[in-house]
């Protein structure tokens, strides 16, 4: 092989991603009528916020090496939960706080099991998965929560500090804080170790299990925090609320490991598959697809991606 | 000065007694090497002085002073430990993996720079040339040896254990390692090295001890023993010869490759051939090009140019499986990953190629299945207790000997084995030796790769020595040890 080729090959699978995104955008802003005007491009960033912070609290556990199937319902639970303890007139704070907690239990349980117990994440979180909808449900009954709830809370969701929306401000926060958690901080090269060859990080005196159950933690917690912020931004909550992040956040995490070009999971990697997934569903309802068509689209694109990164990385024998 | 003893230390695994009232001591600032077959108890050993197993019963004393480990963490400063397996985190660059869980930070912000400093400076220091800045999957298994002994070095343990270390190492990598090691002793450090190879221990061992059956049978100071008593003190048995002769006729050329290119796989024309009851050795340094080539015709990988003949028919196939049933098997190096599917047992493993003969209908004949293994158990003495044993669980030796016996059955015209016995104790090393030798005996053609020269020179009747994907020399019966050598080396030693 000449070395050109090799020098395509190998920026294809470092940037192949992040080409696309570009190559998205350009084919939209020039086919797309008002694609590119800055309010949608603000409208993008806020539509692909919650889907993106689901998302990285889901990386983070594939970044320790585990899988977690829970995390869609647990923000199902936490939004019901979040909306009927406010239309009861709870204090917001507390509220936010008590839903939270759900969150953290699910991720110590799923943890625990993983590490503890020893039953593989795959088995453990579809069950708890499974218990959290069962919950949700049970709470509410299997209707819809609905009422008035303080503006302060609503804010979360509709406010917005001059054009940006603070839906938009918290995704930031929140993947800076993944970012900077992984590439800067003992417990982010920790949890990485921990993924990547639990021995040799056990062997170096890491307690593997504690950062396993970190990564469960922050899966669950994400999903919790997404579920207020989907009750903030809708005003009320269904039992089956979050259920549509599952494949998406799946699919976004997935993507995501094609960025770097090395099928390792990372908050940036997320961060870039959530765009790619928001500008395809913005530009598609722009263009009146129907929402099969998008579905179709995604899926291709998801395999697409995968596919080009791991053939391209085969032939570098890597 | 004692720097470490264990008293009547004992190690029980549910069913096995791996270490049986051992008693063993190191004496400051010596290298001490430790020898016994797979299974005697070494590696258990290792992992009971480093805090991985709690011992069943028996006390570990460092200085005099009783010690308990809970977790490998708290040994890490006392007992560093270079084991088998590359502990390494493969993303990692090499300074991730040296600072690995003692990294430097504040309020748990890495200090990167500060990190990377001292990493080079510590490099500098035992003057090893290894790129500390790129992921160390990248790296070839010789550099990414000498960053796990950085890594176990950097946390200056009193004592370090080296498990096995040269098995992936080249000849020149392997002289590297024996001078840092030599530099550690005058650094006051102690050594236990572990390792099947008799000759690196009487180079570099102040003191040798023998394990067992999990007993510590003797230690004995440098040049007490032969290595003719050393190997009859592992093996239980009087020591005949290592490596048994059967006498064997040569037939007609069985396997003849002409001009074979393969730009893939960096292999460009290859000419050799392989005879009815001949043993071909393929020597050669590690990263020489003799398992790509191996792997390369059996797999039948597409091929820029040549021919493959396998008894007289020309071998055009793309798959594994029509050579198979063309008569070329192989049996691949890596015994646990390649060439048994561990998690299975020894009846399925053995089985596993022979199915399509064995079932009607779909449906698995057992009775069939159950002779033809029962046969092959017995035909290589294999040790097991129950053929539903997983194969995990049996020591290598005998993980090697399922490894080729599976192929037993399919008869193969050209056997490839892929070192054979590397890792295997002496006693499977023997049998390994007689198994090839009968199977070329019974008109069969032994494509033989082994870094072990000896037993190259000891029952091939040539050798093929490869040197940068390339054959550069070939060797007939009487074997020249040096000439082979240097062919191997070539002119550039640093190669």
């Amino acid at each position: 092989m000449d070395k050109g080729a090799l020098k395509f090959r190998s920026f294809f699978i470092k940037y192949g991603t992040l080409l696309s995104v570009l190559i998205l955008l350009i084919i939209f802003s020039l086919f797309v009528p008002n694609f590119s005007n800055p309010q949608n491009l603000i409208n993008i960033l806020r539509q692909m916020a919650l889907l993106t912070i689901i998302s990285e609290g889901f990386t983070m556990c594939l970044i320790v090496g585990e899988l977690d199937l829970s995390f869609a319902n647990v923000a199902s639970l936490s939004s019901v939960v979040v909306a009927t303890m406010l239309v009861n007139k709870a204090n917001p704070l507390s509220a936010v706080l008590l839903t939270l907690l759900i969150g953290f239990v699910f991720g110590l349980a799923n943890g625990l099991l993983i590490t503890k117990v020893g039953i593989s994440a795959m088995i453990v979180t579809l069950a708890t998965g499974i218990i959290a909808q069962g919950l949700a449900f049970m709470y509410t009954k299997g209707v819809s929560v609905y009422g008035s709830m303080p503006k302060g809370f609503l804010t979360l969701g509709r406010g917005s500090v001059g054009p940006i929306p603070s839906l938009v401000i918290i995704m930031a926060l929140v993947v800076v804080f993944f970012h900077v958690l992984t590439n800067r901080t003992k417990v982010g090269r920790y949890m990485e170790a921990t993924g990547q060859n639990p021995t040799a990080a056990y062997l170096a005196g890491i307690s593997v299990n504690l950062y396993k159950i970190l990564g469960m933690i922050f899966s669950s917690l994400g999903a919790a925090f997404v579920g207020i912020l989907l009750t903030s931004r809708l005003g009320s909550a269904t039992p089956t609320g979050g259920a549509g992040f599952l494949m998406d956040g799946f699919a976004t995490s997935l993507l995501g490991m094609t960025v770097l070009g090395l099928g390792r999971a990372s908050p940036f990697g997320t961060f870039i598959g959530a765009l790619l997934i928001g500008l395809l569903n913005n530009g598609m309802t722009l263009l009146g697809a129907p929402y099969y068509i998008q579905d179709i689209t995604k899926g291709s694109i998801i395999i697409l991606a995968v596919a080009i990164t791991s053939s391209q990385s085969r032939k570098l024998g890597k | 000065m004692e720097i470490l003893s264990t008293r009547n230390l004992t190690k029980e695994f549910p069913g096995v007694l791996a270490l049986d009232k051992v008693n063993f001591n190191l004496e400051e600032g010596e290298i001490h090497g430790l020898v016994g077959e797979n299974g005697a108890g070494k590696s258990t050993l290792v992992k009971v002085l480093s805090g991985v197993y709690p011992p069943t019963h028996g006390e570990i004393y460092i200085k005099g002073e009783k010690i308990s480990f809970n977790s490998p963490k708290d040994s890490l400063n006392l007992i560093g430990v270079v084991y088998q397996e590359r502990e390494l985190i493969p993303y990692f660059n090499g300074i991730q993996n040296l600072f690995l869980g003692q990294e430097k930070s504040r309020i748990g912000f890495l200090s990167i720079k500060e990190m990377m400093e001292e990493a080079l400076n510590f490099a500098k220091k035992y003057d090893l040339e290894v790129d500390l800045n790129t992921p160390v999957c990248q790296l070839n298994s010789g550099k990414q040896e000498m960053i796990t002994i950085l890594k176990i070095l950097f946390r200056e343990p009193k004592i370090m254990i080296f498990d096995e270390p040269t098995a992936p190492l080249s000849l020149k990598e392997s002289e590297i390692l024996f001078n840092l090691i030599r530099q550690l002793k005058e650094e006051g450090i102690t050594i236990l090295y572990i390792s099947h190879r008799l000759e690196e221990i009487e180079n570099l061992c102040d003191r040798i001890s023998i394990l067992r059956n999990g007993k510590m049978v003797c230690t004995a100071k440098k040049g007490e023993l032969s290595q003719k008593e050393i190997i009859e003190l592992m093996i239980d048995k009087e020591f005949t010869d290592q490596y048994p002769i059967i006498d064997r006729t040569i037939g007609s050329d069985l396997l003849n490759v002409k001009n074979y290119c393969c730009i893939k796989e960096g292999i460009d024309d290859i000419s050799f051939h392989i005879r009815a009851g001949e043993i071909v050795g393929f020597g050669g340094l590690v990263g020489s090009g003799r398992t790509e080539l191996a792997k390369a015709i059996f797999t039948g990988t597409k091929k820029d140019q040549g021919i493959v003949y396998l008894d007289n028919q020309n071998l055009k196939s793309k798959k594994p499986s029509h050579n198979i049933s063309q008569g070329l098997v192989m049996v691949p190096e890596d015994r646990r990953n390649e060439g048994t599917l561990v998690q299975l047992s020894v009846s399925e493993n053995l089985s596993l190629p022979h199915l399509n003969n064995m079932s009607s209908f779909g449906f698995l004949n057992f009775d069939t299945i159950k002779e033809h293994v029962n046969n092959i158990v017995k035909a290589l003495s294999i040790k097991i207790f129950s053929l539903k044993q997983e194969v995990w669980t049996l020591s290598g030796g005998n993980q090697q000997k399922v490894s080729l016996g599976k192929w037993f059955g399919k008869d193969a015209k050209v056997w490839i084995f892929d070192e054979p016995t590397r890792g295997i104790d002496v006693e499977s090393k023997r049998e390994i030796y007689l198994i090839m030798q009968k199977l070329a005996k019974d008109g069969c053609g032994i494509w033989f790769i082994s870094s072990d020269l000896r037993e190259l020179t000891a029952i091939c009747n040539r050798v093929y020595i490869m040197k940068d994907f390339k054959i550069v020399s070939e060797f007939s019966k009487p074997f020249d040890s040096k000439a082979l050598l240097s062919a191997m080396l070539g002119g550039n030693i640093d190669g």
